[in-house]
């Protein structure tokens, strides 16, 4: 497990927002995050040699109330720069007609024995 | 007296640097038509790999995208229209253009069925295969660009 990629999820743990990696068994009432290691995104190279790795995470928040937005993508983003650095970007923001939640989804890259 | 320098032959130059760029554009096109190939070959890769089970109603927990969801996003990557500027030639791979479906006997946004797919909704795990896809074709897609390329110029001399 990429040592970033822990960390994210224990910095992501101790905010208000209830978070679960990958998904919820039985989705929460009110806020929630998710965290997910996605795939192993890319190699970062170096004189041509492959000399470490680099994986693609998400992070997903869902929420119902607008009120609630600057607050969540504050507290999600501080996370991001402190331990992603510049490798993250907000991916997609989505309302939800069925359930009236709406989602937004960060990505990001994390390395193993980084800094954090 | 004056001291002037009388240079003759601009206009042929000036022929010679208008057929040049218009070759580069012609070569950065050609180049760009088949990067965009070997991506969206990479994201139809992707759209193979996502797994489905027949639709079910979960109150609380999450489901799997449907056979039907799957069946209408399969086929439907497209390549935008190249957007030309000088020599710089630009476009894009995906859903953009991929109009609607039919889903389960309901007509849906081929790219809103593919984003919830990708990115997960409140009730349905994502699988990020656009974004894998993405990752795992761009070195492809760069190779095939530099390579048409390259080929274009050599065919050409003006390597």
């Amino acid at each position: 497990m990429p040592s970033e990629y822990e960390a994210l999820v224990a910095a992501l743990k101790l905010t208000d927002i209830p978070f679960a990696e990958y998904a919820w068994r039985s989705r929460p009432e009110g806020t929630y995050g998710v965290v997910s290691l996605d795939f192993e995104s890319e190699q970062l190279e170096g004189d041509g040699v492959k000399c470490d790795r680099a994986w693609s995470a998400s992070v997903d928040v869902f929420f119902s109330r607008l009120s609630e937005r600057d607050d969540l993508i504050s507290t999600v983003e501080e996370i991001l720069t402190e331990i992603c650095g510049d490798s993250w970007e907000l991916n997609s923001t989505q309302y939800e007609n069925s359930t009236g939640l709406f989602h937004i989804e960060w990505v990001c890259t994390v390395q193993d024995g980084g800094d954090a | 007296m004056a001291m002037t320098a009388k240079i003759e032959g601009m206009e042929d130059i000036s022929e010679m640097l208008t057929a040049l760029e218009e070759e580069a554009q012609k070569a950065a096109a050609a180049g760009l038509y088949d990067g965009a190939g070997v991506m969206a070959d990479e994201l139809e890769k992707g759209v193979e790999s996502i797994k489905t089970a027949p639709f079910k109603y979960t109150k609380f927990g999450q489901r799997l995208p449907s056979p039907e969801e799957k069946e209408a996003i399969k086929g439907a990557i497209g390549v935008a229209k190249f957007d030309r500027n000088g020599t710089e030639v630009n476009t894009s791979v995906g859903f953009g253009n991929a109009g609607y479906a039919d889903v389960a006997g309901k007509q849906k946004a081929v790219a809103q069925v593919a984003n919830a797919i990708n990115s997960g909704t409140s009730f349905m795990t994502k699988q990020p295969f656009f974004r894998r896809g993405a990752s795992a074709g761009a070195k492809a897609a760069e190779a095939a660009i530099i390579k048409t390329i390259e080929q274009r110029l050599d065919e050409k001399n003006l390597k």
